[in-house]
């Protein structure tokens, strides 16, 4: 009898011909979030097994699994050879003392020489003689024995199903760029595409002296607690001072924001194009604040031609801070560093700007000059 | 680089790190041990308690109780003292002062608080006013960590008492200590102060209490500091704390005056185009606060630092809101607030570094303006 993690996965059994790209992909990525810790991972049936860990290290695999996309469900439990009395003994460890119980059995081995039901009877009948306290209750109990007999010989024995992050591996649905502000949004965005298996890295914007290293600090703190979801360890980021000051020197102040947008979609473009991601991923949600309105968002989408993912775009901000929170980003998100680039807000921001009256002041600009001149302050951080 | 942010901490001096790192890597054994190590060990504690005690106060009517720094001896200070009726501070306290008045009132004690005249020191006549027979508890800071200003706690503390002798006179030293000169009066019942802004280290302070004073036990435990403050001692940061104050003191008057003409230096060699004045020259020599004009001191702050020069933007336990509110309480509008940087001296400051500083904080001015 052998303590085990046991996972299964969740949508990959949907796919046909590429499951296996699939499998290989998912299992680097439990690979990875267990790095450093000593283990085994094995494949048996439709379900992959961690053993051979030290059991102090039980917990921390468990919650490094639970951020690991792609994962339905998993549980600690024993691995043991499939004999009545191997089973009855991991039973014996995973069983309460008292309360309602039910012995579940799944046999994947249809030439068990017992049936599911007569094993979980044997099972359960062993239990109640030895513990007083228990009872059974087949219809809600209090506690489950599942036993899951599998085809080689051995059996997996265990007390519960702890849900996965669900979603699909991180890298097969290819490689977008976040937008990464230092905000609540953005993380928020960045972990529902990795849910759906993208790769995602990221892009930072400063204006350095108005924002802070503190500012950049907190982005990276971001980023750091983005990364058990992501698998990403490196955060890109460009100044937009330059551009910034042009635009406040030089255009209608009410459009402030709306040009910046402009200026860093069209930067993004450039940094995913040079590092091979297929689209520009951001935190807006519509209308939540001026440059947020789908007017705005037209106005920045038409600098580009990768489309831009907006996973949040229907959602209110109570959704945005609950999932936030449930990620583990709100914290730092809210941390409250000083952030001068309200200098460059204006009192009246245009919430509804026509095209051509922000191509005619963007005119006023030399906008290629300004974008190479962002693009060579770009700095990679390794963390 | 040039430091100009000793307000906020200080370089600890070399000397006082030495002769301290000397005697504690033989003396490393707990005080309250009995045996010759930790006797020894309690002996530095003393001789430096008697040292510290002696600089500005007198040993039969004060003693000194050891703390974790500035915030720790506030903290033991307020919530040992301010137990009922009232209690008074002023709009200029720091932090550590003014947080925790604001929890007293979570305690059933009503906190009020006096005004700032426009240099930040207290309206003393609008502290009087506040003082009636049921304030337990009256503190009122040194020197305003943020402006310089200097309050007159000698004169203050003796016409709250005149006013309710069993009111607590209480004042945050920390600005002041080592920098100014001052003996407690008996009117003073406590006064906190702390090592590293005077060349300590960090994680030091000091609370002078009057000794007429029981039942001021802040931390429970095993009894160390008369039972005022249980904690194993920090032998190394109190020795270090008592050799650093050796030299601050035998310096004070000679250093005030020289500090002095350096915050006027550093002041006339700034562009009075774009920088005002804010402190007092009645205030403390050690620190000059200026308003830029039309510009943000946090900007500048972060321009100045890449070339070399620190500053502060106002008090640094504060510095995650946009701006003071020590500042604001003194009447400054808002556009004066938001430009707040502060200049900081200590005797090792040189006017080569004044002169220099002050090019670079012009010409980072005068680029930051350009740039808007």
């Amino acid at each position: 009898m052998e303590s085990v993690v046991i996972i299964r996965y969740a949508e990959i059994h949907l796919k046909g011909k590429n499951r296996g790209y699939f499998e290989r992909v998912f299992t680097v990525n439990i690979e990875r979030a267990l790095r450093g810790i000593s283990h085994e991972l094995h494949r048996i049936g439709g379900r992959y097994l961690i053993a051979d860990f030290r059991q102090d290290c039980a917990e921390e695999i468990l919650s490094r699994l639970s951020r690991v996309f792609g994962i339905h469900s998993y549980s600690l439990g024993y691995l043991t050879e499939n004999s009545v009395e191997e089973i009855y003994c991991a039973a014996q460890i995973v069983a309460p003392q008292s309360g309602s119980f039910k012995v579940e059995t799944h046999r994947a081995d249809k030439k068990y020489p017992l049936t599911s039901m007569e094993l979980n009877a044997e099972i359960g009948a062993k239990l109640l003689s030895e513990r007083k306290g228990l009872s059974v209750d087949v219809h809600a109990p209090q506690h489950y024995v599942y036993i899951d007999v599998r085809e080689n010989g051995k059996a997996l024995v265990f007390g519960s199903f702890l849900q996965g992050a669900g979603g699909m591996p991180v890298g097969t649905s290819g490689k977008g760029l976040l937008l990464i502000s230092g905000g609540i949004d953005s993380p928020v965005a960045g972990h529902m595409l990795a849910k759906r298996g993208m790769t995602v890295e990221l892009l930072h914007f400063h204006s350095y002296p108005y924002t802070n290293e503190q500012a950049k600090e907190k982005v990276i703190e971001l980023s750091r607690e983005l990364a058990p979801y992501t698998g990403t360890r490196k955060l890109s980021t460009v100044s937009v001072t330059k551009i910034q000051e042009e635009i406040h020197a030089k255009c209608a102040a009410e459009l402030n924001v709306t040009l910046l947008r402009r200026f860093m979609f069209r930067i993004a473009e450039r940094v995913a194009k040079r590092e091979g991601d297929a689209c520009i991923i951001t935190g807006e949600s519509l209308g939540q604040v001026a440059s947020q309105t789908i007017e705005g968002m037209t106005s920045s989408n038409a600098v580009v031609s990768l489309p831009v993912l907006r996973p949040l775009v229907g959602f209110d901000k109570d959704e945005i801070i609950e999932r936030s929170k449930k990620i583990g980003t709100f914290e730092t998100s809210v941390l409250p560093f000083e952030d001068c680039c309200t200098v460059f807000l204006p009192d009246f921001p245009a919430t509804k700007p026509k095209l051509s009256f922000i191509e005619a002041e963007e005119s006023k600009l030399n906008v290629e000059e300004l974008v190479q001149n962002a693009l060579s302050t770009l700095e990679t951080i390794s963390f | 680089m040039i430091y100009l942010d000793h307000a906020a901490t200080t370089r600890p001096n070399a000397r006082a790190l030495e002769r301290a790192g000397v005697f504690y890597q033989t003396t490393w054994f707990n005080p309250s041990a009995l045996y010759a190590g930790g006797t020894e060990a309690a002996r530095a504690v003393r001789a430096a308690r008697e040292s510290l005690l002696s600089r500005i106060a007198d040993p039969f009517v004060h003693e000194l109780v050891f703390t974790s720094g500035g915030t720790e001896a506030d903290n033991q200070a307020i919530f040992c003292g301010a137990k009922r009726g009232n209690a008074v501070a002023t709009l200029g306290e720091h932090s550590a002062v003014f947080s925790a008045f604001k929890e007293l009132k979570g305690r059933g004690v009503e906190p009020r608080f006096a005004p700032l005249c426009a240099d930040g020191s207290v309206n003393g006549e609008e502290l009087l006013r506040l003082v009636d027979e049921k304030t337990s508890f009256v503190s009122v800071v040194h020197v305003n960590s943020e402006t310089g200003a200097v309050n007159d706690i000698c004169a203050l503390s003796k016409a709250v008492k005149q006013k309710n002798p069993r009111t607590l006179f209480h004042s945050d030293g920390v600005q002041a200590f080592g920098k100014i000169p001052v003996r407690l009066p008996k009117e003073i019942d406590l006064y906190s102060v702390s090592a590293h802004k005077i060349g300590g280290v960090k994680g030091v302070g000091a609370l002078y209490k009057a000794k007429s004073l029981r039942s001021f036990t802040y931390q429970f435990g095993g009894g160390q500091e008369s039972d005022f403050r249980s904690g194993t001692e920090n032998v190394f940061g109190i020795c270090c704390f008592s050799y650093a104050a050796e030299e601050v003191f035998s310096e004070l008057p000679v250093n005030e005056e020289r500090v002095a003409a350096l915050r006027e230096l550093l002041f006339s060699r700034l562009d009075q185009e774009i920088f005002t004045r804010l402190s007092s020259e009645r205030g403390t020599p050690y620190i000059l606060t200026v308003s830029a004009k039309g510009l943000r001191g946090a900007v500048l702050q972060q321009l100045l630092s890449a070339q070399g020069v620190f500053a502060g933007t106002g008090s640094a336990c504060s510095s995650k809101k946009p701006f003071s509110r020590v500042l604001e309480a003194c009447g400054y509008p808002q556009e004066t607030l938001y430009g707040v940087l502060r200049f900081s001296f200590s005797p090792q400051t040189t006017e080569e570094e004044v002169l220099a500083g002050a090019e670079i904080i012009n010409r980072a001015a005068r680029e930051l303006k350009s740039r808007l």
